[in-house]
């Protein structure tokens, strides 16, 4: 008289917590999900090809809208795998400089990553405070180069301006009161009973996986493994600095949480070493008028608040433009792993996983 | 005092129904520009703050409001109305779609089924005991004569209000079913496991303050409740109102058991395809039962209409001196007081704390809620027993 079927669902593309135009399709057995693949390509703007038909200088603007959270991170990645290609030495201040704005861009990106992903799991107010100290980190960019979210912040071979007057100021002011905002936001969510219930054990990655996908970043992190581009393959001026990387083995969304948090202070660490030990000195290299390639072919990857974000460029030796192009975006790598994390679990508990994944649509389907 | 013949109850009654259905109306706007302030002031939000009219008047609320933010002095109450406005006024103008797949006769009345139910739980409701007021004698046909402070003061109160509340769920599923669409439909089905295990240990909270006060009746067990209780009355009053209030945050929907509709996995949950009015109606229903949820909190457990919770009247009212005893006598006021402290409770509530997971709020009710309440009940009875 009765049977048993799974219905199928829809998690997106329109949907609060699927953090853009991600599509999961669903089967559930009354709340559990059986099966679950995540469905791309509704944020697809062929960035890759554009940034091939245009010269050296011109890709960076596409790289700001990749992983629109992380701007500066991705001008990073573009601008040294272009020194790389095309062969110039950055001066030591503009190294420092990068370095700064790229640690404000982690805390900005993972603020955005702890309001979203609070909210996803029932915490209001968490939003909304991430989100005010967030506005302070973009008035820096607004500060440092006029626009506060798509940055365009750097140039091949160094910045095209040294810091404004008053930056200092705005980033000691900062400094000065972000250990204390993160511990407001870890009052209301670390030792909260509901928050750790509906995270612990959540959602779990185990290394081996994560390492067979490709998992990178805080993800992987929170599995155990201490790999992380700044430590392992030193850019800009990390080698000069101190900092951890926060590990922890559990694997699952509160340990992905953790690791996060604990990743914001070491930042607010590094930016207090950048500012106190900023070098004087040029922030531009000696550039040719016309920038041509050098070598052949390029990878470089660097630490994007996401994971590894690395940048494969092809460029044969004299030419104007990259000959091929390609992102490896470390959302669309981390994405595959939410079959594994979400299937066997509740429907809470993919919205808890995408939270924990952080995701830029922009930078998946590119 | 005269009797009132049947056409002057009526009248009486009918005037009772206009109070509370205006009560019922200036509260729940009330709650909500109260959530929007609160919430404002707790999650530091911006618009509900600070949206106010550079004017005053009402022309300069409604024209100039929206858009000249900040430019009004620091110190306004107001500050976030004309926001509320707008939203009222959307709601009342906005094109009501109905779905094609949708079952369009139980699409119209499952709003109506939770409204109604709402609305209509206030009968067995009252404010104070005996009588509210009486009509001045020049007042045509019931001059003269009392109005009690409750619509029907029935034997069966509670029995009334638990039976009727219990039919709003209807309006939840009815309305995730006749939707036709998968989100609505995982709403209403949540609501309704939720609900059901909710009424529960919700019924066996409000029989400790029945058993202790050995009655039904609403007005009775208030008095009771609020003096001439032993002190050891305490404690199963306090675990019962701790019980009560979890388990009337479940009955509400309101975070942290916000499931049949918790935005961030199903959307809007059961009201995904609801829109305009219709909508209107279930947002309305919410807040009306967060209404009756603290009514009876406050009339079982926090003594009502006294001023001491708890049945602490009991205690107070020989010491007090006589210029205060207006302090010893049952007000409306109080009980109002007590509703609105327990309507900010919620508020506060969800701006603090995260969702449950649908099988972990079964676990909480069916694990801890239940026993508890079993215990306290048994609790309750002892005290009954001995110390009565």
């Amino acid at each position: 008289m009765f049977k048993n079927e799974e219905m199928e669902i829809n998690l997106g593309p329109q949907h609060p917590s699927t953090h853009g135009v991600l599509r999961v399709k669903l089967r559930l057995d009354g709340e559990t999900v059986t099966h679950c693949r995540p469905m791309i390509g509704y944020l697809h703007r062929g960035v890759e090809k554009i940034c091939e038909n245009q010269s050296f200088f011109q890709g960076q603007v596409w790289t700001d809208r990749m992983d629109y959270c992380s701007a500066v991170a991705n001008n990073l990645g573009w601008a040294e795998a272009n020194e790389k290609l095309l062969g110039i030495t950055v001066p030591r201040r503009a190294q420092y400089i990068r370095t700064l704005l790229n640690e404000f861009n982690r805390i900005a990106s993972h603020l955005i990553w702890l309001g979203t992903h609070a909210m996803d799991i029932g915490a209001l107010t968490v939003f909304l405070y991430a989100f005010r100290e967030r506005e302070d980190v973009l008035d820096i960019n607004e500060a440092f180069c006029g626009s506060r979210l798509t940055t365009t912040a750097f140039r091949i071979g160094g910045l095209r301006e040294d810091l404004p007057p008053g930056f200092e100021k705005m980033v000691r002011k900062f400094l000065a009161k972000f250990s204390d905002c993160l511990d407001e936001y870890e009052a209301l969510l670390t030792e909260n009973r509901i928050w750790k219930k509906r995270t612990i054990g959540v959602a779990k990655l185990s290394a081996e996986d994560a390492i067979a996908l490709g998992v990178t970043g805080p993800m992987l992190r929170a599995a155990g493994v201490a790999y992380d581009i700044r430590k392992a393959f030193p850019y800009a001026a990390y080698a000069e600095m101190d900092f951890e990387v926060p590990t922890r083995t559990e694997a699952d969304t509160y340990a992905r949480y953790e690791v996060r948090m604990a990743e914001m202070r070491q930042s607010a660490r590094i930016i207090q070493q950048c500012m106190d030990g900023m070098p004087e000195g040029p922030v531009m290299a000696k550039l040719p008028k016309i920038l041509r390639s050098e070598v052949n072919e390029v990878y470089h990857a660097t630490e994007s608040p996401k994971g590894e974000i690395g940048y494969y460029l092809v460029g044969e030796k004299g030419s104007l433009n990259p000959y091929r192009f390609h992102v490896r975006a470390p959302g669309f790598i981390n994405l595959q792993s939410l079959p594994k994390m979400a299937e066997g679990g509740l429907i809470a508990d993919v919205v808890a996983a995408i939270g924990s994944l952080d995701i830029v649509l922009g930078e998946i389907d590119r | 005092m005269p009797t009132p013949t049947l056409t002057q109850s009526i009248v009486i009654t009918l005037i009772q129904c206009l109070l509370v259905v205006i009560f019922v109306f200036v509260v729940v706007p009330l709650t909500v520009f109260a959530e929007r302030k609160v919430l404002g002031h707790l999650q530091m939000r911006l618009g509900s703050t600070r949206i106010a009219s550079g004017h005053t008047g009402l022309s300069g609320f409604l024209n100039r409001g929206m858009w000249k933010m900040g430019k009004v002095p620091v110190l306004s109450y107001w500050r976030g109305i004309p926001g509320l406005l707008a939203d009222v006024v959307k709601l009342i103008i906005k094109e009501d779609i109905i779905p094609d797949k949708a079952d369009r006769f139980v699409f119209f009345l499952a709003p109506s089924i939770s409204m109604v139910a709402a609305v209509v739980v206030f009968a067995a409701i009252s404010f104070v005991p005996g009588t509210f007021f009486t009509f001045p004698t020049w007042f045509p046909l019931v001059g003269g004569l009392p109005v009690s402070g409750g619509i029907a003061d029935i034997n069966v109160g509670l029995l009334w209000i638990l039976g009727v509340a219990t039919v709003g769920v209807y309006g939840i599923v009815l309305a995730g079913w006749s939707s036709n669409s998968k989100y609505p439909l995982l709403g209403g089905l949540r609501s309704a496991a939720q609900m059901v295990s909710y009424e529960v240990p919700l019924a066996l909270s409000l029989l400790a303050p029945v058993v202790l006060a050995a009655s039904l009746n609403f007005t009775e067990m208030a008095t009771r409740m609020a003096v001439g209780m032993p002190i050891w009355a305490l404690v199963p009053q306090v675990i019962g109102f701790l019980l009560y209030l979890t388990c009337g945050f479940a009955e509400t929907n309101r975070l942290p058991f916000d499931m049949p509709e918790a935005e961030n996995e199903l959307v809007a949950g059961f009201h995904t395809e609801y829109s305009g009015m219709k909508f209107g109606l279930f947002y309305l229903a919410e807040y009306i039962n967060m209404t009756v949820v603290s009514a009876l909190a406050s009339a079982f457990f926090l003594g009502g209409p006294w001023l001491l919770p708890f049945g602490l009247q009991g205690l107070l009212n020989p010491y007090l001196p006589g210029f205060l005893s207006w302090f010893g006598e049952p007000h409306a006021i109080f009980f109002v007081a007590k509703i609105i402290f327990l309507l900010f409770t919620y508020i506060w509530v969800r701006g603090t704390i995260p969702r449950y997971r649908y099988d972990q709020i079964m676990a909480v009710g069916w694990k801890y809620l239940i026993p508890l309440a079993l215990v306290n009940l048994l609790l309750a009875a002892a005290i009954r027993c001995f110390a009565v």
